[in-house]
This record gives structure tokens, sequence and C-alpha cells, in this order.
């Protein structure tokens, strides 16, 4: 009964006129901070926070929790036309959605990166309502043992990743976990791989990788490609999704709401994990995993849902237990004790109206995000009718200030540049950029997690098959890392026996 | 037996392994943790080094197109290289000349140099983007670039 | 701390009427500096958006901004990386130039200590120390241990068994403080098993039985301990704080351990700093820290005040370096270079 009441009042705060106003205000903001280089939700927010100094509690949430998911929303945008993804949990979305709009289908790409993150966003937030307190225990059972099951079933994605050599691809990944090794080990405090340069104490940034491997790297390839279209691509394709395309996108949309939600409600999984998994995990299951890669309607919808799904997902910890689970809901967290918020265990029952208001404005938030976004995309695809070679400057000024914003320091430019003649070489030489990426972030989640598990467990071993969910994630991990074996295996031996 | 391309990768990589695997054997050792800092660079090192010699002693399973993506004209690399300078130049000048200065310079050489010969639309695009970017940086969401030497 | 308090009280009205009162032609004037700043200052917070130093920067910027206590314009610049050092080396190239000031707190002294940092905190000029904050130590509500003598009793018997968690790199500022005061109850420094999590999984893996410490700052304990969900056995002030929930916290003073961990933050300048020119922002923070505007910041966040001038300041920082150093040697982690 309580619930109801306090749905109730939430309902009545959420689709009050200034309720309606902030969300929308949020979104828009957080769907054009996405779009800017180098600006994910974490800046979105930190730049919102002075606005909220003087609002009402329910009402700041609103506004910031909008440009959380906008700007998650918004970050597509860059990874679907230039393939330089601004945001960690849209470099997935870049693995389909390039390629298909060099197909001339930009329009079509962002279309079905709106509706997927739509569906993603909408889904996960009926998840969010009717399972919030209940989740919020199987956020607190995943410990360091948990997590480093977790990512090893990410790490047994690497060969699927790959479209030709598997041992070019785990080269790549050893690569991508080298590179995550360099800076202060935080389990001990040694630099590593520093060579004394302060500026390499904090680690690599997941953005210089990212912008390197495919923003840099592809435009080497624009660049010897000018002379094909000095004058630009002026097909973006039609928006409209036919009803094959929806069919397809059922599917994955479907599962990945619910897979890409509980991702995100696990502290420190959250949405760059859950778009990767989401990727995987359809690919795995696809009937036309060749496809993949080259522009697959599923490639695009699969991480898109999934990133949506978790970015709701991260609410969860947050309000039920006051617990942070990612970088963005602990600023999130700061913003909120500001304004005399104090989420956790009791925010339910002491704040209703804002519990309840902040979600369903969530759905308010997502219908005008795609309500908005869907006339846009026409626009916006425009970027590519730019002529070419002044696309490229462009797009290199936005790399660089995108990784400026960052750090505010050059020294992260020169090494932007140098990841972009790694991403160039590695195309050269066939090395794929995937497993490196997924290595890269997967790798220092594993490292921490294993090592944390082990000084608890005082360096026994028997912790991670003690536990069930750390001993299941394993088993699942051997399993998918078994199956394609036995496949390869036995499609060989029928060749050979049909030859 | 050494001119094929992935033989010549699996070299390098075995040097990059090498070079990693000293740095890792240099790092100190912190007394009560089994699993140190080192444990997982060794591993990686000793992995590289394995990865590289399956991949030297792999058969050369490239496609054609593979292998045609490496033949460079030498006008294509001339243009890698001195887009590769220019933005050489952007980094090491951004902090001293200023983002909008700098940026303005960079566009409109940089497509300039890459062919593009419409002067004046260049000239408008140099000019509007980063002066439009720097606005929206500084004053929207106050984020402060590098100003630089121009009085703003 | 409480007498500083009731000082400053005093002060609040008396400063902010010369404040009103004195023109801006002339506003260097009285305190007996004869420097001004001649362009805006530049606020480094070495971290990014978001964390303490973040916070207290943008807070102080814009106290200045509405107190109208500064002329010229203050901006805050993040510069992230190497737990501060980063940040801190910007701030040393800046030698002589005092238009760039830095937020810090105990990491200044433990990161160099830890021979993460080649710059440490004489390297800077110490202008006013503004605030300090306090460690908590929580444990889950169904813990064994009553208080922290229970705790450090099971210590000492079996340090493998209990697992101590923070947020901060070992040798930093969580692991440290609670060192200090298990160090002072007869606890050896190095047996104690200390796991970092920097990941925001802190909270999560005490209460999931990860671990079973939780070394943190006092706000971060609060709704859970108002949740029932665990219990703060000790926090690291001289006396206990004020404030609901936190006026229940017991200190480690008053169960009979004779040690304190004070989380301070203020401000530096770059080294080669005049006379003139620190009298300058020493009056200015005196100005921002008697001001209502500070007081409410004060009480949003929960922070103590704790003002300090630059002289105080530096002979503070002398002993705390010391203490700090001894006990970073003790756990092994005091690295000369």
């Amino acid at each position: 009964m309580g619930n109801f009441d306090g749905i109730l009042s939430g309902l009545q705060l959420a689709l009050s006129i200034e309720g309606i106003l902030f969300v929308l205000l949020g979104v828009m903001a957080g769907t054009f901070i996405g779009m800017m280089p180098g600006l994910g939700p974490i800046s979105a927010i930190a730049i919102m926070i002075p606005l909220t100094y003087s609002m009402d509690p329910t009402i700041a949430l609103v506004l910031m929790a909008g440009v959380y998911y906008g700007a998650v929303f918004g970050g597509s945008t860059s990874s679907i036309l230039l393939n330089a993804p601004g945001i960690a949990g849209t470099v997935a979305t870049s693995f389909d959605g390039y390629p298909m709009a060099q197909k001339g289908q930009a329009g079509k790409a962002l279309a079905i990166a709106a509706i997927a993150s739509f569906t993603g966003g909408t889904v996960s937030v009926v998840l969010l309502m009717l399972f919030a307190p209940l989740l919020s225990s199987v956020a607190i059972v995943f410990g360091p043992p948990e997590y480093f099951a977790l990512m090893i079933l990410g790490l047994t994605a690497i060969s699927s990743l790959s479209d030709g050599s598997t041992v070019k691809a785990l080269i790549a990944a050893v690569v991508g976990i080298m590179a995550v090794t360099i800076g202060i080990d935080s389990q001990t405090g040694t630099a590593r791989f520093t060579f004394n340069n302060p500026n390499l104490l904090e680690g690599i940034d997941f953005l210089v990788v990212a912008l390197g491997l495919f923003a840099l790297a592809e435009i080497c390839n624009l660049i010897i490609n000018r002379k094909d279209k000095i004058k630009g691509n002026e097909n973006i394709g039609s928006l409209k999704l036919s009803k094959s395309d929806y069919k397809e996108m059922a599917g994955p949309m479907t599962r990945q709401s619910f897979l890409g939600f509980i991702l995100g409600v696990l502290p420190g999984a959250g949405a760059t994990i859950a778009s990767f998994i989401g990727y995987i995990t359809e690919k795995k299951i696809a009937k036309n995993p060749e496809e993949w890669g080259k522009g697959a309607v599923k490639g695009i919808a699969a991480p898109e849902t999934a990133n949506n799904a978790a970015t709701s997902g991260a609410f969860v910890p947050l309000l039920s237990l006051g617990i942070p689970g990612s970088g963005t809901t602990a600023v999130l967290l700061g913003a909120l004790l500001v304004l005399d918020v104090q989420p956790g265990p009791l925010l339910i029952t002491d704040r209703p109206e804002l519990f309840w208001g902040v979600i369903i404005s969530m759905y308010v938030g997502n219908i005008f995000l795609l309500v908005l976004n869907l006339p846009l995309i026409p626009y916006i695809a425009k970027v590519l009718a730019i002529p070419r070679p002044l696309l490229i400057s462009l797009v290199i000024m936005f790399s660089m200030i995108g990784v400026y914003s960052i750090s505010f320091n050059t020294f992260d430019l020169y090494m932007l540049l140098a990841f972009g003649v790694l991403g160039y070489f590695m195309r050269l030489f066939s090395f794929p950029a995937a497993p490196l990426i997924l290595a890269f972030i997967l790798g220092g989640m594993m490292e921490n997690s294993f090592r944390q598990s082990m000084t608890i467990a005082n360096n026994d071993l028997s912790i991670f098959f003690t536990r069930p969910i750390a001993v299941s994630l394993l088993g699942v991990a051997l399993l998918a890392f078994v199956v394609p074996l036995w496949q390869a295996v036995r499609s060989r031996r029928k060749s050979k026996m049909s030859s | 037996m050494l001119k094929a391309p992935h033989r010549k990768v699996s070299l390098v990589l075995m040097a990059i392994a090498a070079f990693y695997l000293y740095l890792a054997f240099q790092l100190p050792s912190f007394m009560n943790s089994i699993i140190d800092s080192d444990t997982l660079p060794k591993v990686l090192g000793v992995l590289l080094i394995v990865l590289s010699l399956i991949l030297f002693f792999m058969p050369d399973n490239e496609t054609p197109e593979q292998k045609e993506k490496r033949n460079i004209p030498k006008s294509d690399a001339f243009m890698l290289i001195g887009t590769f300078l220019l933005i050489l130049v952007y980094i090491f000048f951004l902090e001293i000349l200023g983002f909008i200065l700098v940026s303005m310079l960079f566009i409109f050489i940089c497509s300039l140099f890459l062919g593009y010969k419409k002067h004046v639309t260049n000239a408008i695009v140099a000019v509007l983007f980063p002066v439009s970017l720097y606005l929206i940086f500084t004053q929207l969401l106050g984020i402060s670039l590098p100003s630089g030497i121009l009085p703003i | 701390m409480k007498y500083i308090k009731l000082a400053a009280f005093g002060l609040i009205s008396a400063v902010t009427l010369s404040a009103c009162g004195s023109g801006s032609e002339e506003s260097s004037g009285e305190g007996g500096g004869d420097w001004e700043p001649e362009q805006s200052i530049e606020m480094v917070a070495p971290s990014g958006a978001g964390g303490g130093w973040d916070t207290t920067a943008r807070m102080a910027a814009e106290g200045f901004e509405t107190e109208g206590i500064l002329d010229e314009g203050m901006g805050v610049v993040n510069k992230e990386g190497g737990g501060g050092s980063v940040g801190w080396s910007y701030i040393q190239g800046k030698s002589g130039n005092p238009h760039h000031l830095f937020v810090a707190s105990p990491p200044l002294l433990l990161i160099p200590l830890n021979g993460q940092s080649d710059v440490g905190y004489e390297d800077f000029t110490p202008l006013a120390n503004m605030i300090s904050d306090y460690g908590a130590f929580a444990v889950r509500d169904d813990a064994e241990w009553e208080d922290l003598n229970e705790l450090f009793e099971d210590m000492k018997d079996d340090p493998e068994g209990i697992t101590v968690i923070g947020e901060s790199s070992p040798g930093s500022m969580d692991h440290m403080q609670f060192v200090k005061i298990a160090a002072a109850a007869g606890v050896d420094p190095k047996s104690v098993k200390y796991v970092s999590a920097q990941d925001g999984s802190t909270m999560t893996n005490l209460l999931n039985g990860n671990a079973d410490v939780y070394s943190t700052g006092v706000t971060e304990t609060i709704e859970q301990v108002r949740a029932g969900e665990i219990r703060v056995l000790g926090i690291t002030a001289e006396e206990r704080m004020s404030g609901d929930v936190i006026e229940d916290f017991p200190t480690a003073v008053e169960q009979g351990i004779d040690a304190t961990f004070v989380n301070w933050r203020g401000f530096f300048g770059p080294p080669d700093m005049t006379e003139a020119q620190v009298a300058f922002y020493e009056e200015k923070f005196q100005e921002l820290n008697d001001s209502e505007f500070w007081a409410d910041t004060r009480e949003k966040y929960g922070w103590e005040e704790a003002y300090m001038n630059s002289e105080e300041y530096s002979d503070f920082l002398e002993e705390e370096s010391a203490s700090m150093q001894e006990l970073l040697d003790d756990v092994g982690l005091y690295n000369q270079e």
C-alpha cells in the first residue's frame, strides 16, 4: 500500500510541468553532450551539478538522470558516423554501425541505434520498477571472485571478435592487457612501466586507446581513399526500417534489455561491459556471424540496447543501497549529497516521491529521446556529406579536443597519435583491434579482482570453486571456450571426409 | 624465410615482449602477497613470446586482398606522413598558441594539404568550427580550453 | 578545534563588514600586503571531476565569487593523474608565478613518501588550511566486535583472518589511517591485511562479507549506519563530532587508543612566492573561511572547520610528514629515492 502511494506521488511529480520540462532539458543536454567528442555521462553530470544547487532534489535528480541516459543515447552518433567512439559504452556500436554508414545507410544505422536505445532504456525502467528492491541483493553478492569469473567469461569473446586468425586476435588481446598494466598498480602502489614519467602514473585513458585505434586508424584509411569521394558521401540512405529489420532486431533487443540491465546492476560492470557482452552473445547465437562487422542490423541493436539498459540498471544499487556502482553514479551520488538526499536502503521509505518520481521520469525521458532524435537523424547524418579532406581535418581536431578535455594534458595527445599509428599498422597486418580494446577494458579489472580474491582468501585458489556464482560463470566461460573448438574440429573432419 | 611479413611482425613482437619482460623483472616486490604486481606482467610477457612463435611458424594465410592493403603508393604514404607531422605540430602548439588559433590553422592547412581546393569554404569552416566549439566548451559546458595568445 | 570555531564566529561579522566596506580600488591596502593578482587565478584540482579535491576547489572558487572576496576571477582546472602528482608537477613548473594555486590533503604527504611522486609538500608554498575530515572504521552490524579494542585483539591473534578494505591504494589514506590507529593499539602494522578497491565496490564488499572492516571517511558511513546495516567501531577524530548519527560514533581516543588521523584540506601555491603574495592569499582565505557561504558549505558536506595560516600550516605539515614517514616505514612502504 505504501508503495502504491509512493508511486502515485512520484507520478504526480514526474508528470508535473516542472518535471516534464526538466526531463526534457536533461535529455536534450545529455544527447548534445554525449555527441561531443570525449564528453561522456560523467562530464555531462558534473557540468550539470552547479545548476542543481538550488533545485528541488527530485527535480534535480530527474534532470541529472536525464542527462545521464541522454548522454549514453547520444554517444553512439560519433561511433556510427565517424568510427570515433566518444565514450567507452559505444565502442561495440562502431563495429557494425560504422560499416553500415559507409555502405550509404547512415540513416538506417542511426535509426536502429535510436530504437534499440529506446527499447533498452524503457524495458529496463520497467525492470527497475519491479525489481529494484529485490535486485539490490544481487548487486551485493558479487565480490572479487565473482568479478574475476565474469571478466574471464568476457575475455573468452576474444576469438569471436577476430575475423580470421585467432592467434592474431590473441596477440592483440595480450597487448591490450599489457597496455593496461602501465601505471600505478592499485594493489601495491608500485609504478609499473611508467619510465618515471608522471603522465603515465594514472595509466592510459580508455579514450586515448579507443580514439587512436578506431578513429585515427580510420583516418589513415580515409586519407588513402580520399580521391574516391573528394566530394563526400551525399547519400545517407533511408531512415525507414523494413519489417524484416524489425524482426531481426526483436530478438537481440529483448534479450539484451534483460542482460544489459543485470550487468548494469552489478557495481563496477556498467554500460561498457554490457555493450561488449551484448554484442558478443548475440554474435555467438546469430545465424550469420560472418556478416557481423560488416554492417549487421543486430550488431548495432545488441550493444545499443545493452548499454542503455545497463544505465537504468546502475540506478538499482545507487537508489536502493546508496552504493555507486560506477564512476558516473559516484558523481551522481556526490551531487545528491549536496542536495541533502542520502540514497540508501531507507530512501524508498523516507522519500518515496523522489524514488518513484525519478523512475517514472525515465519513461518520459526515453520517449522524448526517441521522438526528438528520429527527426534529427537526417541532419546529423549530413556530417558524412562533408568533403573528405575537410572531414578528415575536423575529425582529427575533434579527437584531439575530446582527449584533451579529459586530462588537459598534451602528453595524452601524443599517446593518442601513437595509438593511431599502432591501429593503422594493425590494420595493415590484419590484426583485429576489437580484442585489444576488449582486453584493455576487462584486463585491469580481471587482474585486480584476482589479486583481491587472493588476498581475501590468503592465497587459496579454492575461493573460485567454492562459490556458486563464481564457479558457474567459470563453467560458462569454459563452455564458451571449448564448444567452438569442438565445432571447429568437427567441421574440419567433415570437410576432410567429403574431400 | 624472413620475407613473409608475418614473420617480421612476429620478430618485432618478440622484441617488444622481451623488453616488457625485462622491465617486469625490474619491478620491486611487495612482501606480503604471493600474487605481486609483477606476476601478471611476467605471464603476459611469456604469453606474447609463445604467441609470436606460433605466428612465426604458422603458414601465411592472408588473403590477397589483405596483402594488397600494404601496397601503399608513394603519394599516399607522403600524405599519411604529412598529416602525421601536421598533427604533431598541432599538439605542440596547442597550449602555446591556444585552441582557437591552432585549430584554425590546422583545419585550413590540413584540408588544403589533402587536396581541398575551395579556399573560401575552407576558410569559413576553419574559422567557424573552432570558435563555436570553443564557445560551447568554455561558456556552455564550463570546460576551459587553452586560450593561448588571443586576448579572450 | 572547537575554540577556533568560536573565535571565527566572533570574527565573521567584523570581517564581512570590513570586506563590504573596503572599496575595490584599495582592497589590499589594510592587510599589510602590497601585492595583488594581475590576472585571473587558476585553481588546480589534481584529480578528476567529482572527488574531494575537486569539490573543495570548486566550492572555494564559488565562495570567492559569491562573497566578492577576489577582484580577479578564479577558474578551476582539473589536472588528473598519478594520485595528484601530475597536478603537482604542473604547479611546480609555475615556480614564481603566484596565479596558480592547488588544493591538497594528506596524499600530498603520503604519495611522495611512497616514492610515487618526485615533488612533495616542501616544494610548495602552503597558504592556508581550511577544513578537516576524519576517518571511520566500520563493520557489518552482525560482526562479533563491539569496539576497536576487541577488533584489534583478534587482529593480534589472527591477522590473516581479518580483511580491511579501503578505496585508496596501499600506503595512501584509507590504509594509513587504519594502520596508524591499529599500531597505537599494539597491532603489528605489517600484518594488517589490506585490500584496495578503487571501483566503488568497497561498501558492497563489506556488506557481502568479502571484507570485515571498511576504512573510509565518516560521511560515507552515515546512511548504512542509519539503515542498521553497519556499525562504526571508531573514528579518528580527537573528540566526538557533532551532527545527527555522527555524534554516536566513538573516537579511538575515548577507547583508550591514543592516536588520531586528520584528513586536512587546504590550499598551496607554487614554489618561491614572496611574503606579500602569501599574505594576500592568507587574508583572502581567512575571509572565505569566515564567510557565511563557507559555513554553509562546511555544513553541507559535513566538514569541520580547521583554519590555519601559512606559518601554522607549515609547522603542522612538517609534523604530519614526519609521523607519516615513520608509519610508512613500519609498514614497509616508505620509499627513499
